[in-house]
């Protein structure tokens, strides 16, 4: 492949073709480091402790929250944005990076891919066991039914919420795995044993690696990248309806769509740098995650906390302006209200800590990085609880102004979807190609 | 003639081919496979082994199918139709409230044989046709699982259930045992009004001599009973009048909320409230504790409580001058501002049309508020001494007498009928035992029962015949509305059991009701069934003038020579719980109390400036000593507008209860009667002497439904003084928002349009509704830790809050952003920040001028609903008739339609609140289930529910009118709330007929929706506040 003087290349270390494979075939053919299973360990207990505080609470009922009459929403909501909007970086890498033929995409895409996936299941559990009555979690699905005249209501962005994340999930699951083909191919070629031959076998759907099933590859990986695109916009700014579309100060703001999105961008990038980071490290990957890509993604961080900064004072100068005085003690409350200490944290997080990244150092020190993308998903959690909890906790009526505090099985809760989430993240380390083989190969200069 | 046309199935039987001809003959064309089955072919046929194994499938399915507990449910039919009973109409019985033993008209609605809620009985004009909260409240004791099932006899400490023979034989051994050793007999009670008590307790003294009948009231107005009766001659209280007063001047009585009787005062107050024609009553308030009365009064100025009597005198003195008599040696003590001077003026100015009451229990006070009440000329008007109140007849000293008598063996026999003063008075405890025999007739066992040696269980209220004349010459009537639910049997009956009387039945009469006929007969006569059915009589004696029998000056200078002290404690009385009788009622108290919004417990209650100096703040605990007695720590709560000096503590708390209780109502809160000063011959429940308050480690979480106190300065409650309302009576309505909407409109203009106005000047926020919503709507209980999580599920809340006046302009901070704010004096602050920060700055003086408002919040059913489009499963939608409907079975608790709601009106099942060990309330035993509503759906867990404006009325009514075949009539019915509201604050009906009182009242110049700006179009309108008060300066009609 031809590459520009001027430009550093992709992929260091001077790889060959059968490197790459070597390479990134190695973590699945080889026995799993005691590290893999110290961390797999620690996510599957914290995914035994999902299913145990979901049981409690389906078992019990919402009142072993903290929620109370007035913050319906606490943690639930705030966990449920925060996981759809980590998912957000796996899809604007694959799909608008593709389209804008941004090839550094090609090491990282897959684990991003990988990490929207999981990050929506985690997401969806969070909609589903809010509701007082999980059982019926069917319902807002427009089946038909035997209810009588009972139908959805189009009105209600719940509903749209249960359109756009079903779609976003579909959708982003076939492209990963269309993805995933002819690297299972790959797998399954160099399998010894007759199981992996046949499950690799089973899922490569018969890849043979001609030059027709190359190009009928890439027709439908630009399709697929197509319908994605919009979705990255569609989705965040559907759940921000959840909130714009209401009548609460502090929800209801025009702003919140772009806002989100970009947001969700933000947080999405903290997280794909904070796992890449790490597996970059643990499987050894320096020569395919460079710091080029660090670089990359630093960049987008900047760019994307420096939106969400302007949007919160973009919000806070409308309610100012607005004359409104509901909206106008909501933002003075999340500044000196009782939940101060989690607006300033936000803040600090999200449009103090990215700025670091003018430097140059700070966008190529993989430590220093790591350090900064933990913050930043610290402050974008704190944006969905600042966002959800201190609108709610003093709306109209002072007399029911309450404070919210969760409880541990909120906490475990969150805990647990992480568990759900590692535990997939590190299954899927174990047994797939955790870098895209066959497009990373593009853009190498093999010797040969 | 055969038709012509032919009509065939198929080809074949056109063709008549021969296998069709064959087969047409047989039942089963294809033939049945008999020879297949009757042959050995092994194929065909189930061997062994299938039928084996189909046979143990079997077994096994229906033995898992089985395994699968179906609850059994019976419901039985009348074996017997009942005369008058139809499954699923209600039927109301006229009856006496069972809260306050005057007796009280109201309605008892029974649905099936069982009493399910009270209602007030509207006819009873007098008594205002409202209810209180206690009142709703204690439908519950009948349906208490701990009442005591039969008789019962103490051996030893342990109580063993004997037959009733046996206990009568007993008691009337030990009765007659006691009269032939000369002692005496006392029938200990509560000052009942029941005629049926007297007259029992007559025979009783009949058959043994010298019976002695005790009144006793755990909180007594001794005070009162003896001023009157040495400045009239007359031990009694009088009937007082309200609603005919045009100024209204309290000492520290709260005659709203606890003092005498609270509902009927509180009707007859409201009818003065609403301006008509640029007038209305003008209410003064001096109290040292912040009262539901002071709360609602135009003036209120914080009083030291040991002082009330110099300023009495003050005031007397003032009104003297201005009569232009000489004035009476007595102290001379004015409050901050001279408004003892200003009161004077207005009383004088309204002459024979003002009251003033104190709720001191001291003699000469009460002499002094007889002088001036005589000056004044409201004798006659105001005050009615003819037509007297013959409650809280208890006497202090004749109780006294009594433990006296106890004491020094006297008493050969006691028998405690509702009385409980073990638990109320601190001495009586140790003294039963010198009785050698005592009954006590307690529905559940009490303090005053644990140590008797015979409990007789009398009947509760409403399994009983009574006829109570609280009132001189009027009476009303108390019919059983259920037969017995445990085996008691009533008291009056039992008395004369024991007087040697047969109370055997006769024929289907039951002997209570024979004796209540022959003494209305013999007393009152007239029609028995009609005054029954009508539930009351009242007297028709007009009210004069009396004259003044006593020195006003000796009164004064007594008082001149009494010691007052700046540091007082006030055993007072909460609104929900009232003297504690009721205490093991869970809605007493899980109902807040509508100042402090506090549930389930007592607490300090102390003024800020008190509070800073002792370094207490709300969620401390301190030790309290006071007249001898220590509580080692009780909550602290912080109360704006209580005097300086003063500390609070509400009676009624501590129960001992059956040790079966064991939900919140075990050992809820603490006890202060012990503290009572018995010392003088009238109990005093000021404490004077000996108080300490001492902050002491540990921290207690109070349960209150409201945390955050002011309105910050926003245009939710509206208010104005009485002349800027005479100038313009658009006062505060003036100002519109244009607002715009996507939505279309409602179509109205067929049907029933339902609506609610609610007025916030009659409203005293007193939480009647509460209770009588939820008792309505089958609102489960929650207890105090879910009400410490702020999961409370009344459907109708009353929000109060608080503004603080002023008294030194200054310089505020409030924030980062905001920088500073003037405030200059007269200023009513609202804005937590600016309150805090001024204090901080300045001064306390800020917490003594207070203004309360209160505001009932309910579902506003709103046009343009926030929750409608918001569900995902359209659970919530909006009716024809403007009704915001929650289908229960729809809804799958997304919980975003409360999140939405701009009142905070919806309320989630957060758990299971029925058969849940974990809320051992009503909900959870089979007794107490009695009382559910069957008309109201009991939620289940995990859904949203919310005031749906009482629509099972609204359909009964309809179907009502239906069945008549005629035009249903808006004010046929009306909501659980508006019908109980004692001052009529509440009015619901339909904006479709221009007849209706709320047609009128949705176009009032004071009617307004809170947040209207928002456009949610609610179906409730408030109407502005107006304080009959000079406003230094206006603060609140400024554009937000």
């Amino acid at each position: 492949m031809y590459q520009a003087e001027i430009r550093k290349p992709l992929v260091t270390g001077g790889k060959s073709y059968a490197d790459v494979t070597n390479d990134i075939c190695r973590p699945i053919e080889n026995k799993p480091s005691s590290s893999w299973w110290l961390g797999f360990s620690v996510a599957l207990v914290l995914l035994l402790v999902l299913i145990g505080t979901l049981g409690w609470t389906t078992w019990e009922g919402i009142g072993t929250w903290g929620v109370n009459k007035t913050v319906m929403w606490g943690w639930d909501i705030t966990n449920f944005v925060f996981w759809i909007g980590i998912g957000h970086a796996g899809t604007l890498i694959s799909a608008i990076l593709l389209l804008f033929r941004q090839k550094w995409r090609m090491s990282i895409n897959r684990s991003a891919e990988a990490m929207t996936i999981f990050a929506v299941l985690c997401a969806a559990v969070f909609p589903l066991f809010h509701m007082g009555r999980v059982w019926l979690g069917y319902w807002p699905l427009p089946l038909p039914n035997a209810f009588g005249s009972l139908w959805v209501n189009f009105n209600s962005p719940l509903l749209w919420d249960v359109f756009a994340i079903s779609t976003y999930f579909s959708v982003s699951l076939v492209f990963w795995y269309l993805g995933l083909i002819p690297d299972i191919a790959t797998v399954r070629d160099r399998a010894k044993s007759k199981g992996r031959k046949f499950w690799y076998g089973f899922f490569a759907m018969g890849w043979n690696g001609s030059a027709r099933t190359w190009a009928r590859y890439e027709v439908v990986a630009l399709i697929l990248a197509g319908i994605s695109t919009p979705l990255v916009l569609s989705v965040h700014t559907i759940v921000s309806f959840d909130f714009a579309t209401s009548v609460i100060p502090g929800w209801h703001t025009t702003i919140f769509p772009p806002y989100f999105v970009a947001g969700a961008i933000f947080s999405g990038f903290g997280m794909v740098l904070t796992l890449l980071l790490v597996a970059r490290h643990v499987m050894g990957y320096q020569d395919y995650i460079t710091s080029e890509h660090l670089e990359a993604m630093c960049k987008v961080i900047l760019l994307t906390g420096s939106i969400v900064g302007l949007a919160y004072i973009t919000e806070f100068v409308i309610a100012a302006y607005s004359g409104y005085e509901y909206e106008q003690y909501a933002f003075m409350n999340r500044m000196f209200g009782p939940y101060a200490w989690a607006y300033w944290t936000m803040m600090t997080c999200n449009l103090i800590a990215p700025q670091v990244f003018w430097s140059k150092w700070a966008r190529t020190t993989p430590w220093f990085i790591f350090i900064i993308s933990i913050i930043v998903n610290i402050g974008m959690w704190f944006e969905r609880f600042v966002i959800i909890v201190t609108s709610l906790h003093r709306d109209f009526l002072p007399s029911s102004w309450v404070m919210y505090k969760p409880t541990w099985v909120e906490a475990g809760i969150f805990a647990g979807t992480l568990g759900l989430f590692f535990t997939l993240f590190f299954l899927f380390a174990k047994f797939l190609p955790v870098i895209n083989m066959s497009e990373v190969k593009t853009i190498i200069k093999d010797k040969e | 003639m055969k038709s012509s046309n032919q009509y065939w199935k198929g080809i074949d039987e056109l063709e008549q081919t021969p296998e069709f001809v064959e087969s047409e003959g047989r039942e089963f064309y294809e033939g049945l496979p008999l020879d297949k089955v009757f042959s050995n072919d092994d194929s065909f046929r189930a061997n062994r082994r299938d039928f084996l194994k189909f046979f143990g499938f079997s077994v096994g399915a229906v033995a898992l199918a089985a395994c699968n507990k179906t609850p059994v449910k019976y419901a039985m039919p009348y074996a017997i139709h009942p005369d008058n009973v139809t499954p699923g109409v209600p039927l109301h019985y006229a009856s006496s409230s069972i809260s306050d033993y005057e007796g009280f008209p109201m309605l008892v609605k029974v649905r099936e044989g069982r009493p399910i809620k009270f209602e007030p009985n509207k006819e009873a004009e007098f008594y205002g046709g409202g209810l209180d909260g206690l009142a709703h409240a204690s439908i519950l004791s009948l349906y208490d699982t701990n009442r005591t099932p039969g008789a019962q006899k103490k051996i030893e400490t342990a109580y063993d259930s004997i037959e009733w023979a046996e206990a009568d034989e007993a008691i009337m051994k030990g009765l007659s045992s006691a009269a032939s050793s000369g002692k005496q007999i006392a029938v200990v009670s509560r000052s009942s009004t029941s005629l049926l008590l007297k007259s029992a307790v007559e025979k009783l003294n009949e058959k043994y001599g010298n019976v002695v009948h005790v009144n006793y009231e755990p909180v007594s107005y001794s005070g009162i009973l003896h001023a009157n009766e040495q400045s009239f001659g007359k031990k009694a209280i009088p009937a007082y009048h309200f609603g005919k007063a045009d100024v209204i001047v309290s000492f520290g009585a709260d005659f709203l909320g606890t003092w005498i009787s609270p509902v009927r005062f509180s009707a007859d107050w409201g009818k003065n409230r609403v301006p008509k024609n640029g007038k209305m009553s003008k209410h003064i308030q001096f109290e040292s504790l912040m009262s539901l009365s002071g709360a609602n009064a135009d003036v209120r100025v914080p009083m030291t409580a040991s002082s009330t009597g110099a300023h009495l005198v003050t005031l007397y003195n003032e009104l003297l001058q201005l009569a232009g008599s000489s004035m009476v040696s007595g102290p001379k003590k004015e409050l901050a501002g001279q408004a003892i001077k200003h009161a004077a003026e207005d009383l004088w100015k309204a002459r024979g049309k003002s009251l003033v009451v104190s709720g001191s229990n001291d003699v000469n006070d009460q002499i002094i508020v007889n002088a001036i009440n005589t000056l004044l000329g409201n004798y006659g008007t105001t005050i009615d001494m003819n037509n007297h109140f013959n409650g809280y007849s208890g006497d202090d000293s004749s109780f006294k007498k009594f433990t006296s008598d106890v004491n020094s063996g006297r008493v050969g026999a006691a028998i405690f009928v509702d009385a409980n003063p073990s638990y109320s008075h601190k001495s009586f405890g140790s003294l039963l035992s010198k009785i050698p025999l005592t009954v006590s007739n307690a529905l559940i066992m009490d303090e005053t029962a644990r140590s008797c040696t015979y409990l007789t269980p009398d009947l509760h209220a409403l399994e009983s015949w009574d006829i109570k004349e609280p009132y001189v010459g009027s009476y009303v009537f108390n019919q059983p509305t259920i037969g017995p639910v445990f085996q008691g049997r009533q008291i009056a009956e039992s008395l004369m059991v024991w007087s040697g009387q047969s109370n055997s039945a006769s024929g289907d009469k039951t002997y209570t009701y024979e004796l209540t006929k022959s003494i209305f007969d013999s007393k009152i006569g007239g029609d028995f069934n009609k005054a029954i059915e009508r539930g009351f009589l009242m007297s028709t004696a007009s009210a004069s003038p009396v004259s003044l029998g006593v020195s006003p000056a000796d009164a004064a200078s007594k008082i001149g020579a009494r010691k007052t002290s700046e540091t007082n404690l006030v055993l007072y009385q909460k609104v929900g719980v009232r003297d504690g009788y009721f205490a093991n009622t869970p809605w007493a108290h899980e109902m807040p109390d509508p100042v402090t919004k506090v549930c389930w417990d007592n607490y300090l209650s102390i003024s800020k400036p008190d509070a800073d100096k002792a370094g207490l703040k709300d969620g401390d605990v301190a030790k309290v000593t006071a007249n001898g007695v220590t509580l080692d720590s009780i909550p602290v709560l912080i109360q704006p507008g209580q005097a300086r000096g003063t500390y609070g503590i509400a009676l009624g708390y501590g129960r001992m209860l059956p040790e079966s209780v064991q939900n919140d109502l075990k050992d809820l809160g603490q006890n202060v009667y012990p503290m009572v000063d018995h010392s003088g011959n009238t109990c005093n429940y000021v404490i004077s002497e000996g108080v300490s308050v001492e902050k002491v480690e540990g921290a207690y979480e109070l349960a209150r439904t409201q945390s955050h106190h002011t309105i910050e300065g926003r245009n939710i409650v509206r208010e104005a003084s009485l002349d800027a309302y005479n100038e313009d009576p658009y006062v505060t309505n003036h100002h519109k928002h244009n607002l715009v909407s996507l939505w279309e409109e409602h179509d109205y203009s067929k049907g029933h349009h339902w609506a609610m106005a609610i007025d916030l000047n009659s409203c005293t926020g007193c939480s009647a509704c509460i209770v009588s919503c939820s008792i309505e709507n089958n609102v489960p209980i929650v207890g105090r830790t879910e009400i410490r999580r702020r999961r409370e599920m009344h459907w109708i809340r009353i929000d109060r809050y608080y503004s603080f006046e002023v008294p030194q302009a200054a310089t505020v901070h409030i924030d980062k952003i905001m920088g500073d704010a003037e405030v200059s004096e007269g200023d009513y602050l609202t804005e937590e920040k600016k309150i805090n920060n001024y204090t901080e700055d300045t001064s306390d003086a800020l917490y003594d001028n207070v203004k309360v408002v209160h505001q009932p919040m309910l579902c506003q059913h709103c046009d343009h609903a926030p929750c409608e489009t918001v569900c995902p499963v359209l659970a919530t939608t909006h009716s024809g008739e403007g009704l915001n409907q929650m289908t229960y079975n729809r809804c799958i608790g997304t919980k975003y339609c409360a999140n939405n709601c701009p009142y905070k009106v919806r309320r989630f099942n957060w758990f299971r609140f029925n058969e849940n060990k974990k809320f051992d309330y009503h909900f959870s035993n089979d007794l107490g289930k009695m009382v559910i509503n069957p008309d109201v759906t009991v939620r289940s867990r995990g859904v949203m529910e919310k005031c749906s404006f009482c629509v099972q009325r609204i359909q009964s009514a309809k179907l009502q009118a239906k069945r008549e075949d005629r035009k249903m009539e808006s004010d046929e019915f009306t909501t659980a709330c508006a019908q109980t509201c004692p001052s009529k604050a509440i009015v619901f009906g339909d904006l479709n007929d221009p007849k209706s009182e709320i047609s009128k009242l949705y176009n009032n110049e004071r009617s307004y929706h809170v947040i209207e700006e928002l456009d949610t179009k609610p179906s409730i309108v408030y109407m502005t506040k107006i304080r009959n008060k000079k406003e230094k300066s206006n603060n609140h009609v400024a554009h937000h």
